[in-house]
């Protein structure tokens, strides 16, 4: 991995610069955290009282205890890890397509699919419901994976990788007599593994906080995803009575990602090299 | 077929099943969008032939078009500076230390939040009452400022709330981008005694190029499709002053049930994006020489 | 032999096929939140508190009364009108659901809620029971479109404390204004004596906030807001001097500025100021801190309807009301929804426990029901109470139109009049719309 031209240590003023930075970063994290270890009714007179005071667990007590966290986490763990094996397999596919191979009207089909990029999805989202409605696909999983699976960006990320790994491979393995679907399974598509875990990541990120889709797609509690469900166990004024349990949820519907990101970080940066080249 | 021909066409078998998908669950729903502006509906079936009324409506409505002018502000005052940080924060971190590590990990760790999350996070921040902000202010003497609710600070409040939640991503690319300068230039540079200004202004900005035409377009797609934080944080308020071009829709469309005239202003903002992407990505890449 | 075997596996198989659920199953959709972590299947109604709680030891009892129907409950985010309508329009509504009585006619002018006279009847309910507040609330084009639930009615909550301080108080009773020129002199005299605003108003973020003052005033006028279902009269004097005289009270300092509706909440609770106009709802959270020793409301607390400032006295309500989208039911399915309907009623008095006052006219005079704190005070809103006519549809969506455009007019970032104006015109903009 090829590093800057930066000398090992950081100037005085970018150490000072980046530092501030992170605490300013943080805060709102940490502020976060604080309320949701106060009481809701300590909360409702002041959220001052988040800086001092007795913390208690109690809100994240009920939300363990309530009655079907475990389903909406279930449902998005399901969706998420749906859409994001759905997403890598096609976008590897068309990524390949794109960049290696020559078929009529391959540019116009690449811009169409950029062309996604800039389509709003408050566009499109009525009329999808109204179609899926006629196909009976509401309320099911297939119903919540599928529009996830239209992943414009994820194309345009693979194609750009397979784009920078050098023709030679390819025509080293084909001169060996390998078929173009063993070149791609066997020897390019292992090469793209750092790709597929950042998107990987950031395809299940999005799929996770999706929250409009899943509303109005997902309607009987047992099909909620976690941040549909949380949104529904708010009580009306939630903010007024129920400040600490919201800020709770808040740090706990963000826990598993937290924990995706670490554990992928490496491949994530490692990934964007390849893809940011051309 | 020969083996020519299969050649040819074997990059359907390949993008086929995306593009499937793609047309079906994104194209036509699109298009059926389309149809819809031309027609006045509401969201349970009833439809009747409007014509361009919708647009000739939109185009009148102060509503709308103060919410051209926000969503254009918004995207003026939130991607120059997410870019610039980003950059910069890329430029800081781009080396192997623990530290650094750390420090990318803290910069990111935003981005992983929902915007329901992001937006309960700042309400708590920004508001006079309860707010951290407000307490940071009068502990130093100062009378908290209602950033929500005065109309010239909420645009200011959303667009920082917007690059707290943003960041990460840019700043991934842009080390990525870094990471693909030939280390052997600065090498010769440092061997040419070029300061670090000169290197940065002749080696390593033009070679970030791309990736900064990618950030740029890629931002600018996506702040001008700015929703949440105006729905949840202001409700578009005060008097409209924060209200976007999608959260105008959405009004539209779950409030007022004009499934018709929402399609219309939908259009109209996919032809706005379009439009300045289109023009990014021209201004750019015209003076680039052919590869 | 082999028969034997046979006709012993046969009857093996056939005992042991799980038995199937079959209860005539109802699905109950409903906001105000998840608290299965407290409640979870408990039945002790009287032990429970708040409107989540009350709702859903409520439901669990019918269940446990009632074996032979299961009720699937579906919670939503309040106030769950995008899924309720992405859930008809896709032909799957849930059987009963909560709704506002202002967001009734939107679905009813559609035609997409059942008439329930038949189904109030066979669960033993006449009309001639609901308050008049609440079968307003209910009528639509002549027939019934919901079984009211409760009124949900809107007061000045009084930090009577401050009040004495500033020298307003009569005994143990507030003295009110009852006139625009009184409210301001004593607005100035609380100001003077105690040091803080007069009113703590949420006017950020919350357009019910001033349109129901507007309502209010206008209705206890006489005035005609909504002429007809596709017009609505704003720019009218009457109008005017209602918002003039909340834009002064902004000008002077006499209210709180920049609170939203939780600012607001925590402020009067920590006795920041006099008055809190608000709903029924926070009867429940005020009273017990009113109860609470150490606390500023502590025995400092009292409610009272808004004051007759022009006009006769007058109330701007709106109420829960249980309807039924329509659908294709079984007589089975029907019967249930009946007995859950007969279920709800009889226990209405356990609801009215959460502030909000009662739709049933004998729980309004039940004595249990005045002795509740504050509720003798404000009862005669179930027959004050008015709502707009039942022509008017997207009644949200006007709300927050005129509330936006009144927002501007009280901060003094427009003009009066033309606020007014321009609330006018994009109202009439919308109900044109109206297929």
């Amino acid at each position: 991995m090829s590093v800057g031209p930066q000398r090992d240590r950081l100037g005085v003023p970018a150490l000072i610069g980046v530092t501030i930075g992170a605490a300013i970063m943080v805060t709102p994290l940490i502020w976060t955290l604080l309320l949701s270890f106060k009481s809701n009714a300590e909360l409702m007179r002041s959220s001052a009282a988040a800086f001092s005071g007795p913390y208690t667990l109690e809100n994240y007590h009920a939300i363990l205890v309530g009655s079907q966290i475990g389903r909406w986490l279930l449902n998005s763990l399901i969706v998420s890890l749906g859409t994001t094996a759905g997403v890598l397999i096609l976008s590897s596919l068309a990524g390949y397509g794109f960049a290696r191979l020559d078929f009529p009207f391959r540019r116009t089909l690449f811009v169409l699919v950029l062309l996604g990029l800039a389509i709003p999805e408050q566009a499109v989202i009525l009329p999808r419901h109204q179609f899926f409605a006629v196909l009976h696909l509401h309320n099911s999983y297939p119903g919540l994976i599928l529009p996830g699976l239209v992943a414009p960006f994820a194309v345009f990320f693979m194609t750009q990788y397979f784009r920078a790994i050098p023709v030679e491979l390819d025509e080293a393995a084909m001169l060996d007599g390998a078929s173009r679907l063993t070149l791609f399974w066997k020897v390019l598509l292992p090469l793209t593994l750092p790709a597929q875990a950042t998107l990987g990541v950031f395809t299940f990120l999005g799929s996770w906080n999706d929250y409009w889709w899943p509303l109005i797609s997902a309607t009987t509690s047992d099909r909620f995803t976690l941040t549909v469900g949380l949104a529904s166990a708010q009580m009306n004024y939630a903010q007024t009575s129920g400040l600490g349990f919201l800020m709770a949820q808040a740090v706990f519907a963000s826990i598993p990602i937290l924990i995706v990101y670490i554990v992928f970080q490496k491949q994530i940066v490692r990934a964007m090299a390849g893809a940011a080249m051309r | 077929m020969n083996a020519d021909g299969r050649a040819r066409y074997a990059g359907f078998a390949f993008v086929g099943p995306f593009l499937l998908l793609y047309l079906v669950i994104l194209i036509y729903p699109l298009l059926l969008g389309i149809g819809l502006s031309f027609d006045h509906a509401d969201l349970f079936g009833a439809r009747r032939w409007a014509g361009i009324d919708n647009y000739v409506r939109l185009l009148a409505d102060p509503v709308f078009l103060r919410s051209i002018v926000n969503t254009i502000k918004l995207a003026l005052l939130i991607v120059p500076p997410l870019t610039l940080i980003a950059l910069l924060l890329a430029l800081a971190l781009n080396r192997a230390t623990r530290a650094a590590a750390i420090f990318r990990g803290i910069f990111f760790s935003s981005s992983v939040l929902s915007v329901t999350i992001v937006t309960l996070i700042w309400r708590f921040i920004l508001t006079p009452d309860a707010g951290l902000l407000a307490y940071g202010a009068t502990a130093l003497g100062l009378a908290p400022a209602p950033f929500l609710s005065d109309p010239s600070l909420v645009i200011p409040a959303v667009a920082i709330t917007t690059i707290w939640w943003s960041l990460g991503f840019p700043t991934m690319l842009f080390l990525a981008g870094l990471q693909q300068i030939n280390p052997d230039i600065y090498e010769a540079a440092a061997l040419d005694r070029a300061g670090k200004w000169t290197t940065f202004r002749r080696i390593t900005l033009p070679s970030l190029r791309r990736t900064l035409l990618l950030v740029v377009m890629l931002q600018t797609a996506a702040q001008l499709q700015l929703f949440g934080q105006v729905q949840l944080l202001t409700g578009g308020g005060p008097g409209g002053a924060s209200r976007t071009m999608v959260l105008f829709i959405y009004e539209a469309a779950f409030g007022r049930w004009e499934l018709g005239y929402a399609s219309a202003a939908a259009e109209l903002l996919f032809v706005l994006v379009l439009a300045i992407t289109l023009l990014q990505y021209w201004l750019v890449t015209r003076r680039e020489p052919e590869r | 032999m082999r028969r034997l075997i046979l006709a012993i596996a046969g009857a093996l198989l056939l005992g042991s096929c799980a038995p199937r659920d079959t209860r005539v199953e109802i699905v109950v959709q409903r906001f105000f939140g998840e608290c299965g972590a407290v409640y979870g299947h408990s039945t002790d109604v009287a032990a429970a508190d708040t409107e989540c709680g009350i709702l859903t030891t409520l439901i669990n009892r019918f269940q446990a009364e009632n074996p032979d129907i299961r009720v699937k409950v579906n919670v939503v985010a309040w106030p769950g009108y995008p899924q309720l309508s992405a859930q008809i329009a896709a032909g799957d509504p849930p059987d009963l659901v909560t709704m506002h009585q202002s967001t009734i006619s939107d679905y009813q002018g559609r035609g997409l809620l059942e008439p329930m006279d038949g189904l109030l009847a066979e669960a033993g309910i006449q009309p001639a029971q609901f308050t008049d507040a609440a079968r307003a609330g209910v009528v639509k084009a002549g027939r019934i479109y919901g079984m009211p639930w409760d009124t949900i009615g809107r007061l000045w909550h009084i930090n009577t404390r401050l009040m004495a301080q500033a020298g307003l108080m009569d005994g143990d009773r507030p003295i009110l204004p009852h006139s625009p020129a009184e409210l301001l002199a004593q607005a100035r005299q609380f100001r003077a004596r105690t040091g803080k605003p007069y009113l703590i108003q949420a006017q950020v973020n919350a357009p019910d906030y001033h349109v129901a003052n507007l309502y209010t005033w206008l209705i206890a006028q006489n005035a005609v807001i909504f002429p007809d279902a596709r017009h609505v009269r704003l720019n009218t004097p009457e109008a005017r001097e209602i918002v003039t005289l909340f834009r002064t009270l902004n000008a002077e300092g006499l209210t709180t500025r920049n609170q939203d509706f939780p600012a607001a909440t925590a402020s009067f609770t920590n006795g920041d100021g006099g008055i809190f106009p608000t709903g029924t709802w926070m009867i429940g959270p005020y009273d017990k801190e009113a109860t609470t020793p150490g606390h500023p409301l502590y025995r400092a607390y009292v409610v009272r309807p808004f004051p007759r400032l022009w006009g006769h006295e007058a109330a701007f309500v709106d109420g829960h009301a249980w309807v039924v989208p329509g659908a294709e039911r079984s007589p089975a399915e029907r019967r249930a929804i009946a007995r859950l309907l007969h279920f709800l009623a009889a226990h209405e008095f356990e609801w009215t426990r959460t502030g909000q006052l009662p739709s049933f006219r004998a729980v309004l005079a039940m004595p249990r029901f005045r002795a509740l704190p504050h509720r003798a005070d404000i009862a005669q809103m179930a027959a004050t109470g008015a709502q707009l006519p039942d022509y008017v549809q997207r009644q949200s969506a006007i709300q927050g139109l005129i509330g936006e455009e009144l927002e501007a007019a009280v901060t003094g970032a427009k003009p009066v009049d033309r606020a007014l104006a321009d609330a006018e015109r994009r109202v009439d903009e919308l109900l044109a719309q109206i297929m």
